[in-house]
């Protein structure tokens, strides 16, 4: 049975200078007959249902129509065109904790919370107990909002959120919120919303997650879909879409810097495959070469060259240079090549970010470094937490270890 | 157009819970807390009487206080309701829960103040006829009506709140152009003076100028107040009585106004 069925679904904004226009300039426009507003499609012909159990992820770009989308299945906004069918009472984690007040206290802000969302007092009653254990916050719950932090803040609306235990859960990037053991907590949650058989709508930017929760995904690209279907087909699309952006200079983390004294420049950069090929897009296993075209302009005696990789939370993955490298470079003045080769990538799926460094040997000018400026993708087989993966082999008791052979095998995948 | 509010008894928790938000975050922190509600309506009239008294102010005080009361409600109301709904971006854009709930929370909110304050001046009243031989307290049948008068009032806040928050959705400006509207407005009401000197003063030019004042609606509810406190008659004016029909209308219409417009909020704020 289909829980919910969108057909045709389009929503269209009005876009102004500046929200809320004044009096003034709306009436000298109405009796002008000036058409000053743009319309914006902020979704466009969506169509798709999701049945009864079934767990959705939503993703695409930023500015893509993905709130937009979830607000209306939410129902707090309505769609310009098409319709939409919703059975059974959603709860919508789209912001946790809207309506807390901070001069209330924890107890206060779960009421007021509770029924802000449309819970009875008498459910709220019942499970208070339960909720104020799930936040963890202890005796804080008699204290004002204002005096907790935020990851409390955040946790007590998620415990709110889900003691109204609906149907039909809709979720907007909050499982990234709060320190890791909520984190945990909080995906064991949803995790048993799911295999309870309740219907989850995710919005995410985190493909681990969407892979590890979804049966299903929509990808929205300025308010189309682009692609629905099982996750992997979905998910494999997307990435390769936000590579050919990258490769095109996209703008990546949007910390992307660029500075030094500049005796030395960096003109060209090139990253390639293990065959060869220009690409932002390697599996694990693969190795990755970077080709630096630079231009001295005058000479610059024993200059080092170094590297880092940074993941999408910005955390180093690896970095090193020529100085720790013991590769000695005299001099160099005018055009020069250089190039270094990462051998079979270890990463895990995900975003990283080259950044590249040319600095004098005691480290005191730095003539050019482009931070996070590199952006590549990695596609890994093998899956688990963290960075790196590094071959396991699961063995009980005594047993030998039959299948020594691990999933991820360096020689064979850098050559297929 | 109703049919949204037929759910309303759905959502009478979470009006209760906002009313309750309103009242707790006014004097949260304050020792005294809750007691304020009482003390400033207190401390109000005995400075007016402490002045009006000592500097023989010909003015007749029972009068003004019902007066500034009863404005009170009505002005508090009105300056909240601009950001009844741009104050909670988050709340709209973010719940499913009807948006009439929150002007209609600020009202009772304020509503609950301003019980507590008639409480505070029925009690001042009987004080100040002790120590005043002078005056003579006339307490009629008309406070019987007092709780029609109190809902008059309310409706007609009501449906003025409804439609100015709605309005401050689209309209930036109606929150700066609020404090003038209820300037004009304070003093085409009859608060800081009785209504027979709007009767004596404008006789001469004719009387459709008072029959145009009257209409005014919050200048007929404060008659009404003072007829049901201190027992002065109200004008037997078709227009008086037109004047009283129009808050039911304005609540219709401003509600009418804002179940209209409250499906497209989410996407103004």
């Amino acid at each position: 049975m289909n829980v919910i069925q969108v057909k045709n679904l389009g929503k269209k904004f009005r876009l102004r200078h500046a929200k809320g226009q004044s009096l003034k300039a709306t009436l000298i426009d109405r009796i002008l007959h000036r058409e000053t507003r743009d319309d914006f499609w902020a979704l466009k012909n969506i169509s798709f249902s999701i049945g009864e159990g079934e767990t959705i992820g939503v993703i695409g770009p930023n500015g893509s129509g993905k709130t937009t989308l979830l607000s209306i299945l939410a129902r707090t906004m309505v769609p310009t065109i098409g319709s939409l069918e919703v059975r059974g009472q959603v709860s919508c984690l789209l912001e946790l904790g809207a309506g807390f007040h901070p001069d209330l206290t924890g107890r206060e802000n779960i009421f007021l919370n509770a029924a802000i969302m449309g819970i009875p007092r008498s459910v709220i009653e019942e499970k208070f107990d339960r909720i104020v254990e799930f936040s963890g916050l202890g005796q804080f719950i008699e204290t004002p909002l204002r005096f907790y932090s935020s990851g409390m803040s955040v946790r007590l609306g998620f415990s709110v959120a889900v003691a109204a235990d609906p149907e039909i859960l809709l979720v907007d990037e909050v499982l990234s919120v709060g320190d890791e053991a909520f984190q945990k907590k909080s995906g064991e949650r949803m995790r048993e919303f799911k295999s309870r058989g309740k219907t989850i709508v995710v919005v995410s930017h985190d493909m681990n997650l969407i892979r590890n929760f979804c049966d299903q995904v929509i990808y929205l690209r300025a308010g189309e879909v682009v692609r629905q279907g099982t996750t992997d087909q979905v998910i494999n699309r997307y990435i390769e879409d936000v590579q050919a952006q990258l490769i095109q200079g996209g703008a990546g983390l949007g910390v992307t810097h660029e500075w030094g004294s500049r005796e030395v420049e960096i003109k060209s950069v090139t990253l390639t495959d293990g065959r060869g090929k220009p690409t932002a897009n390697l599996r694990a296993g693969d190795d990755l070469n970077v080709t630096i075209d630079f231009f001295s302009k005058e000479r610059i005696e024993y200059p080092v060259f170094g590297f880092a990789i940074h993941d999408a939370d910005r955390v180093l993955c690896f970095g090193s240079n020529t100085q720790i490298g013991d590769y000695r470079i005299p001099s160099i003045e005018g055009w020069g090549r250089l190039r270094f080769r990462l051998a079979s990538l270890p990463l895990l799926t995900g975003d990283y970010y080259l950044s590249l460094s040319i600095h004098s040997q005691d480290h005191l000018t730095n003539y050019h470094r482009q931070e996070y400026f590199y952006p590549f993708t990695v596609l890994s087989s093998f899956r688990g937490e963290g960075v790196f993966s590094i071959p396991v082999t699961w063995m009980m008791g005594e047993q030998e270890a039959l299948n020594a052979k691990s999933r991820f095998d360096p020689k064979t995948s850098g050559e297929d | 157009m109703f049919s949204q509010l037929r759910n309303i008894s759905d959502w009478k928790d979470l009006i209760r819970n906002l009313v309750l938000r309103n009242l707790r975050i006014r004097y949260k922190g304050s020792t005294l807390g809750f007691f304020w509600t009482m003390i400033s309506p207190l401390f109000m009239m005995v400075i007016y009487f402490v002045f009006i008294t000592l500097l023989k102010i010909p003015i007749d005080l029972p009068q003004l206080l019902v007066g500034i009361l009863v404005w009170q409600f009505f002005v508090m109301c009105l300056s909240d309701s601009v950001n009844a709904i741009t104050g909670y971006p988050s709340l709209i854009k973010r719940t499913y829960s009807p948006k009439y709930v929150f002007p209609l929370s600020m009202v009772l909110a304020n509503l609950v103040n301003f019980l507590l304050s008639l409480v505070v001046l029925v009690v001042f009243l009987f004080i100040y006829t002790i120590v005043t031989p002078s005056y003579h307290l006339v307490i009629g049948p008309g406070l019987l009506l007092l709780p029609l008068i109190v809902l008059l009032q309310t409706a007609l806040i009501l449906g003025l709140s409804n439609f100015f928050s709605c309005l401050n959705v689209y309209f930036k400006d109606i929150e700066h152009i609020m404090s003038i509207i209820l300037l004009a407005w304070f003093f085409l009401s009859p608060i800081m003076y009785p209504l027979n000197l709007v009767r004596e003063k404008t006789g001469a030019i004719g009387p459709w100028v008072f029959n145009l004042y009257i209409i005014n609606p919050m200048a007929s509810i404060v008659t009404c107040y003072r007829y049901a406190f201190l027992g002065i008659p109200v004008p037997f004016s078709p227009f008086f009585f037109l004047s009283l029909l129009l808050s039911p209308v304005i609540l219709i219409a401003g509600t009418l106004i804002f179940l209209k417009k409250e499906p497209y909020f989410a996407d103004e704020l």
